[in-house]
């Protein structure tokens, strides 16, 4: 089948890649692109490693399309922190709250927890439980994300320091 | 233990910077130029010899570089201690997912394309997946009939049994006498447990990057948690020069016991040697199922004697390990250590153990934080609550008459040190009010339960670590153990720190890399705090005193007198204003030449072995002399309790994990927040091993190789933050730095017990298999009603 030309922009910048329309979102982002912060650990949809932002909406990038990302504006972790380098609060209270060990779910986590707490800036920790089932973790227990999560919520939206 | 600066302090992560911005770089992020992919041709049937294998086809495909099939892979075969494997099939597959050909190609699709093109004639063989079966002195099938023949590694770890031809291994343990005992006992109680095959789901699956060099060696970039082992590995098959093979290790996306031995890493190197180029293979998830390892599936009895007062006279154990169609790691580091559950927690005056591995047309099973202890725990504390039961007592009755204290000899001899283990139970029978009966709700019954575990750490091994100072007074540590997410370069900054009096940011971690790297064992057996954190401490001392002499002609002072600190150099005892490091490298001009000293470069190092005193091969026993000296089998033993509440759905047999509090033992805690992690993490993965997972097997096949139809837990299934409760229960060894013990194998251990005995106070039936899924507690249900 014939390459297509995918136009999309990612952390700001606009994009044209040229693939095969079976070729995922994550395979766009590592292979073509070169950001690698997003990773694929089960390639299924099952695990969330891969979730980025596209379109305001969290995705798990190994199931999108090349194609289904026509135009579309995507958010990766490398484009998470400020212009001025400052982590979001999010990367803050992951590393604070000791959330991240071996670190290969961390970026997908953080996407998801961010698109969790633009959506729900209330989330209490059962509704994120449960919103964060989509998102696998083998090292943590998921105690000090949950922690984290809740922090940088508190932070964002409650003023907490 | 006073004095201390940075060892004890919840220092941030040296690594979660890079981690949380996604720039920490794993296997799988590194391409090279001119970089091939591979894709590997494996046996769907479980036992079969290779007929007839035509791949012209494949190899006229465009794009394909080299396809190698088993006429390619090297003469000796692949192993730990017992090498039984080839690199590619030559003859006979023993497993489904063995590798049979393996292409390189321009892309994944292109590799993907080649592999179904290879022809290949299968002559199928009568196959054996029992392993009951397989011990037996005569069973169905023999599935390696030259095993005797085989390559050896090392000789102390290899006992075959000549009477069970598919054992590769028959480990002993024999202690005072027990038939006698058993003669003496008030009650004897007999008990068969099992426990299903897990996989370890590390979140990144196992890559390798192979580059050929031009001087005939190879560079490997690998996610295995033994980098040096694997070099040696790499030496051993292909014929390289030590000094030609480099292994460069990233970040291990997680490991658990699943990346420490040599499997596809060498097809990987292989197709880099032949083709030239490099190239790069990445497991699929489903291949990690098949090829990855799984923690293998134990059967085991206890028979058990008892005084009506509780206390334990004899104690009988079998074990069968069923691996698959290669022994892996098990034969040394599950069949024999996973003896160690049964004795390092409690004083039997009288203990026989025989374990056996035995071989299976299953995929491959291998070691999985905690080397089988885990499973025999599970065992041994399901067993103290029924004995505990029929006697009368309370389960902590039981446990409290039992336990090993300081300075006893233990079933193999050794002498009882560093044991926190009461301590532990203490602490997680307040935490979660056990005795205070649960409340149930309608068709959710719930009960409380606790375990014990310990967990050994391997002896003889040996770490080393070198540091060299900079120009400005701070630290580069060179240290051979792998990071896989346990933290370990956190844990060996602050170690460094400590020892400079300096903080973790003044201290750098070099990238694992062979070349330059001092030797390390491997990251296994929660040995690396312990054993490297040793190394770095001395190869620290190495370097002070080094800068002592140095300083000492700055100062005119004897460098006896001199004390380093702060990044300074002191007179000891002295209130002056100290020199600066950094002044040993002045009039050299270090801003223009970098970091030229007087002298040469301040590297020291240091290398930090852990003795033993091997066991008698009849009787696991080690002799007296040594162990009164101070030598022993293990460096040490962790010690954990778990205590839970569980709530058991009585019309669908679910099992809710509610509360947990769980304590251990890892000595001096380096760095509490990280202690914490390893007891989130390991209770988090046991909760799912305890009530959900379980690798399905088929005639040899996997059912569930993938993470739609295998579960494991969500935060959803975990105990809310405020019921989920750890704590440190600190027995310090004399001879860890700072007196720190590892326990990140220890920390998974517990709740599968705990579980169990929790569903036994809420509703009365007694599970005796792992896991404890819905459908065994609805048929044991059903079975207690008749």
């Amino acid at each position: 089948m014939m390459k297509r030309i995918v136009k999309l922009r990612v952390n700001g910048v606009d994009h044209e890649v040229l693939v095969e329309p079976w070729r995922s979102l994550a395979e766009v982002l590592r292979e073509e692109l070169k950001l690698t912060g997003t990773k694929v650990s089960c390639n299924t949809g099952n695990c969330g490693s891969c979730t980025v932002i596209m379109n305001g909406k969290a995705v798990r990038s190994c199931l999108v399309l090349a194609p289904k990302a026509q135009g579309a504006e995507i958010l990766t972790i490398e484009g998470l922190a400020g212009e001025d380098g400052a982590l979001h609060p999010l990367q803050d209270a992951f590393i604070e709250h000791f959330a991240i060990q071996c670190g290969y779910c961390t970026p997908g986590m953080i996407m998801a927890s961010k698109s969790i707490l633009d959506e729900s800036p209330d989330v209490g920790e059962d509704e994120l439980r449960e919103k964060l089932r989509g998102n696998l973790c083998r090292c943590t227990g998921y105690k000090k994300i949950v922690e984290a999560v809740l922090a940088a919520r508190d932070k964002m939206y409650r003023g907490a320091e | 233990m006073s004095g201390l600066t940075t060892i004890g302090k919840s220092v941030v992560r040296v690594d979660a910077l890079e981690k949380a911005t996604g720039k920490a770089i794993y296997c799988a992020d590194v391409v090279l130029p001119g970089m091939l992919y591979v894709k590997v041709l494996r046996c769907p049937h479980p036992h079969a010899r290779i007929a007839r294998i035509d791949a012209a086809m494949a190899r006229n495909l465009p794009g394909v570089v080299f396809v190698a099939t088993g006429e390619h892979a090297p003469a000796k075969k692949l192993g730990s201690i017992i090498y039984d494997e080839d690199v590619i099939t030559k003859d006979i597959a023993r497993a489904i997912g063995a590798p049979i050909a393996a292409v390189a190609a321009e892309s994944l699709d292109i590799a993907e394309e080649a592999v179904a093109l290879i022809d290949v004639e299968y002559e199928k063989l009568p196959a054996l997946f029992d392993p009951e079966e397989s011990v037996r002195a005569n069973p169905p099938v023999v599935i390696h009939p030259d095993l005797a023949k085989y390559e050896v590694g090392v000789p102390h770890y290899y006992r075959l049994d000549p009477e069970r031809p598919n054992v590769f291994m028959h480990y002993k343990v024999r202690h005072g006498d027990v038939d006698k005992a058993f003669k003496s006992a008030d009650i004897v109680l007999e008990n068969k447990f099992t426990t299903g095959r897990v996989q370890h789901c590390a979140l990144e699956r196992h890559v390798t990057v192979a580059r050929p060099e031009s001087d005939g060696g190879v560079t490997v970039w690998l996610s295995n948690q033994c980098a040096q082992a694997r070099r040696a590995d790499l030496c051993r098959l292909f014929d390289i020069k030590p000094s030609k093979v480099r292994v460069v290790q990233p970040y291990l996306g997680g490991g658990f016991g699943g990346k420490a031995i040599m499997r596809e890493e060498a097809i990987a190197v292989l197709l880099a040697l032949r083709s030239g180029r490099p190239v790069k293979l990445e497991l699929s998830r489903e291949e990690v199922f098949f090829r990855g390892g799984t923690r293998p599936r134990l059967i085991i009895t206890i028979k058990d004697g008892a005084r009506k007062d509780g206390t334990l006279v004899a104690r009988e154990m079998t074990v069968i390990l069923a691996a698959g169609g290669s022994a892996e790691s098990n034969i040394a580091s599950v069949v024999r250590n996973c003896s160690f559950a049964a004795v390092g927690t409690y004083k039997v005056a009288n203990f026989k153990w025989d374990s056996y591995g035995v071989y299976l047309n299953d995929p491959i099973a291998n070691p999985f934080r905690g080397f089988g202890n885990t499973q025999v725990a599970f065992a041994i504390e399901s067993q103290m609550n029924m004995l505990a039961e029929k006697l009368g007592l309370s389960p902590v009755e039981i446990r409290e008459k039992n336990l090993l204290r300081e300075g006893d000899i233990n079933a193999t001899g050794e002498i009882t040190h560093s044991i926190g283990a009461a301590a532990c139970l203490r602490r997680v029978l307040k935490e979660i009010d056990y005795g205070r009966p649960a409340q149930s709700s309608g068709k959710w019954v719930h009960g409380k339960g606790f375990g014990l575990a310990n967990k050994y750490s391997l002896a003889p091994s040996a770490s080393s670590a070198t540091v060299k100072l900079t120009e400005d007074g701070d630290i580069i540590l060179y240290h051979g153990s792998s990071e896989l997410g346990q933290g370990c370069d956190t844990v060996m900054a602050q170690i460094a720190a400590e020892e400079f009096e300096t903080s973790v940011d003044r201290v750098k971690i070099a990238y694992s890399d062979s070349l330059y790297m001092p030797y390390d064992f491997g990251t296994i057996s929660s040995r690396v705090t312990y054993h490297m954190g040793n190394a770095v401490k001395l190869a620290c001392e190495d370097a002070k005193r080094q800068i002592c002499e140095r300083g000492s002609a700055i100062m005119e002072v004897p460098a006896a007198e001199l004390e380093v600190r702060r990044g300074r150099i002191y007179r000891k005892g002295g209130s002056k204003e100290g020199v600066p490091l950094s002044q040993l490298f002045a009039g050299y001009g270090p801003n223009r030449y970098g970091s030229y000293l007087a002298g040469g470069d301040i590297i020291g190092k240091a290398t930090f072995i852990q003795d033993f005193t091997p066991e008698d091969v009849q009787t696991g026993q080690i002799d007296h002399k040594p162990a009164a000296g101070g030598l022993r089998l293990n460096a040490f033993y962790a010690h954990t309790a778990r205590a839970v509440e569980v709530a058991v759905n009585v019309e669908t047999g679910v099992i809710r994990v509610l509360k947990v509090a769980g304590a251990d033992d890892m000595g001096q805690p380096i760095n509490p927040k990280m202690v914490e992690q390893q007891q989130d993490g390991g209770i988090g993965t046991a909760i799912g091993l305890a009530i959900m997972e379980e690798v399905k097997l088929e005639q040899g096949n996997v059912l569930n190789p993938n993470w739609t139809d295998y579960r494991f837990p969500t935060a959803a299934e975990m105990p809310k933050v405020a019921d989920f409760k750890t704590y440190i229960e600190a027995a310090p060894h004399k001879d860890g730095p700072y007196g720190a013990k590892g326990f990140s194998e220890g920390a998974m251990m517990g709740i599968d017990s705990a579980v169990a005995n929790a569903v036994y106070e809420a509703i009365g039936v007694r599970l005796l298999d792992l896991p404890l899924n819905a459908e065994r507690v609805l048929e044991a249900i059903k079975r207690k009603k008749g």
